[in-house]
Formats: structure tokens, sequence, C-alpha cells
């Protein structure tokens, strides 16, 4: 049997548990607990929503699908521009490090807004058009993004190591900083190499 | 004098064809200014939008609104780029008719996650409340627990072991 002493010690837990219990509402007003890592996620996913059958080799004339995908874990709600640029083997890609964005010019840009948490994909389609083929060199006139077609001028000169006209349709993502009512590269960019051929 | 009449309705009629196209034909500089337009409007729906998430509210459905509104900026601008005119100042409209929408709501958002907000005392009453009630109940069984407790322990007999 517990001594009186030993009781008294009880109801006394007892009623500081209580009390805090009965005021959690209250400190929650006013204790705001840390939030865990923030950051966003950009990734793109195959025609079939999954991390394979992406386009590789590709040619004229055919629609190619992959989806993309972007995830808000800042904290708040977010508002993003996702950029789609086209470049060959030698030119610039975007410098995370640096937080510079490539300097290529945006054939499509998404406008996605996310509340905390939230995701977003979407599809986005592609097609080659004035595709030609020299000597050791081809060159890619337009391209369709989605319903949007572009005037791009690019050339690849083969690859002899990797046996290929390599072209890259890569993906930056811009963060709208509402402060300073701009948007700016927000360090993430994914891309699918596209090596180009006469015919499928 | 019938023939005049009919005469005179037809080339009504073609005068009107020909003049309406012209009169809402849409130039690359209004649809560029209106694209523009409705990209500002955009910016501004969401900085009222994190306005009323900052106010308190979960602005989800706002959010939702934004990114059709975003659509139609996306339309808007590949429309302008194809020489669309007309297509571009329409789905800038519909953008900013959008936005527009948006700023409304997160206003009326605000204000009542403000007038939630200033309740915050309520809260603070009820809890102190329920805590003083708890803290005299508990009280008041220690009381009687202890009354119980000392009557148990006078009732018991001492026993000699043998």
């Amino acid at each position: 049997m517990l001594s009186l002493g030993d009781c008294r010690y009880a109801f006394i837990v007892v009623g500081l548990i209580g009390v805090l219990v009965f005021n959690v509402p209250s400190l929650m007003l006013f204790v705001h607990l840390p939030g865990g890592e923030r950051f966003s996620e950009l990734y793109i996913l195959g025609p079939g929503h999954m991390a394979e059958g992406y386009p590789f080799n590709v040619s004229a004339g055919v629609d190619y699908s992959v989806f993309l995908g972007v995830g808000n874990h800042l904290g708040g709600s977010a508002s993003y521009q996702v950029v789609v640029k086209m470049r060959n083997a030698t030119e610039p890609l975007p410098n995370a490090t640096n937080g510079v964005p490539s300097p290529l010019p945006m054939l499509y840009a998404y406008e996605v807004f996310l509340a905390e948490g939230q995701t977003w994909e979407e599809a986005l389609v592609f097609r080659f058009d004035d595709v030609a083929f020299g000597a050791n060199v081809s060159s890619v006139g337009r391209i369709r993004v989605n319903d949007a077609w572009m005037n791009v001028n690019e050339t690849a000169v083969w690859d002899n190591v990797n046996n290929g006209y390599y072209y890259q349709v890569f993906v930056e993502l811009r963060l709208y900083n509402a402060t300073g009512s701009s948007f700016g590269f927000h360090n993430r960019f994914v891309g699918l190499w596209l090596n180009m051929t006469s015919s499928m | 004098m019938r023939w005049w009449v009919n005469v005179f309705a037809v080339l009504a009629v073609v005068c009107l064809m020909f003049s309406v196209p012209l009169g809402l034909a849409v130039g690359a500089e209004e649809a560029s200014a209106a694209v523009e337009n409705a990209d500002t409007a955009l910016r501004g729906a969401f900085a009222a939008a994190l306005n009323a998430e900052s106010a308190g509210t979960n602005v989800s459905g706002l959010i939702g609104r934004l990114n059709e509104a975003g659509v139609a900026l996306t339309g808007a601008r590949v429309a302008l780029a194809a020489g669309n005119y007309n297509d571009a100042v329409s789905r800038a409209g519909e953008c900013r008719g959008l936005a527009d929408g948006v700023v409304l709501d997160a206003g009326v958002l605000k204000n009542d996650a403000a007038a939630q907000a200033s309740l915050w005392w309520v809260t603070v009453l009820l809890d102190v409340t329920g805590s003083v009630v708890f803290v005299v109940i508990l009280f008041l069984v220690w009381r009687r627990f202890k009354r119980y407790y000392s009557d148990r322990l006078l009732g018991c007999r001492p026993e000699v072991a043998a």
C-alpha cells in the first residue's frame, strides 16, 4: 500500500499534467514549432507517370510526351515558373552552384501555384520539325512545345563517343519573390538527352 | 420600289460582314499590353493570397483558381507569340478576370481570419477556466481521498505475529 506522501505526489503530477493538457490550445496560439527542411522538388517522369520510358532516339514529325512535376515544401504557398529550354551539348546549362540560369531562350513557361505540401504534374509534349543532316552535323529548325511552335535553329555535331547527334530539352525552375516582385532561378533543373535520328 | 429595298438590305449586310472583323481586329501592341496587364494582375492576386495566408487562412481554393489563371496566361503568351492577337487578348482577359476574383476573395478571407484571430482571448479564458475547475475538483478529490485513507488506517487492528 502506497503511503499518504506518495499519493500526494501522484495527485500533484496528475494535476500538473491536467493543467498542461487544458492549456494546449492557448499554447498553440503563442508557441510555433520549427518546421522541417524547406525545399522544392522538380522532376520529369516518363509517359506512364513512372521514372522509365523516357524518349531518347527522336526524329522529326513525332510527338514525344513526358510529365513534369513540382513539389512545394517551402513552408507556405509559392508561385513557380517551369521554363522549358533546348540546347546542344556545347551550350551552357544552368549553374546551380552560383544560382545562374541558362542564358538560352525560353521556349515555353508553365505558371504553377502551389500551397505548402502540394505537388503539380503536367504533360510536356514536344515535336521537332525542319530537321536536317549533313556531314557530321545535324540541325533542328523548329520545336513545338505543347501547342507553341518556336524557331530554335540548333545544330549538333556527331558525338564519336556516344554515337549520336545529341540535344537536350531541359527545364528550369523559377520561384517568385513576392517582396522583390520578380522571378529568380530556384537552383533546380532537369533535362532529357535526345539523340536525333533521321527516322524511327 | 421593292427591289431598291432588297438591294439596300443586301448592301447593309455586306457592309456589316466586312466592318465587324475590322472593328474587332487587335494589333500586336494592344495584345502585348493586355498580356502584360494580365501578368501583373496575376502577380498581384498571388500577393493577395499570400497576405490572406499570413493572416492564418487556408488558401487552397485560391491557389486552385490562380492555377486556372496561370493556364490562361500561358495560353495568352502562346497566342501572342503565334500572332493570334484576338486570342491573346481574350485569354489575357480571362486571366485578369480570374486574378481579380482571387484578389476580392483573398480580402474577404483575410478579414475573416483577422476577426477570428482577435478572439484569441476567448481561447485563453476557456483554457484558464478549465484548468482552475480541474485543479479545484482534484483538490476536493484529494481531501476526500485523504480522509478515506486516514479512516482506513485508523480502522486497522495491529496484529502481533507469533
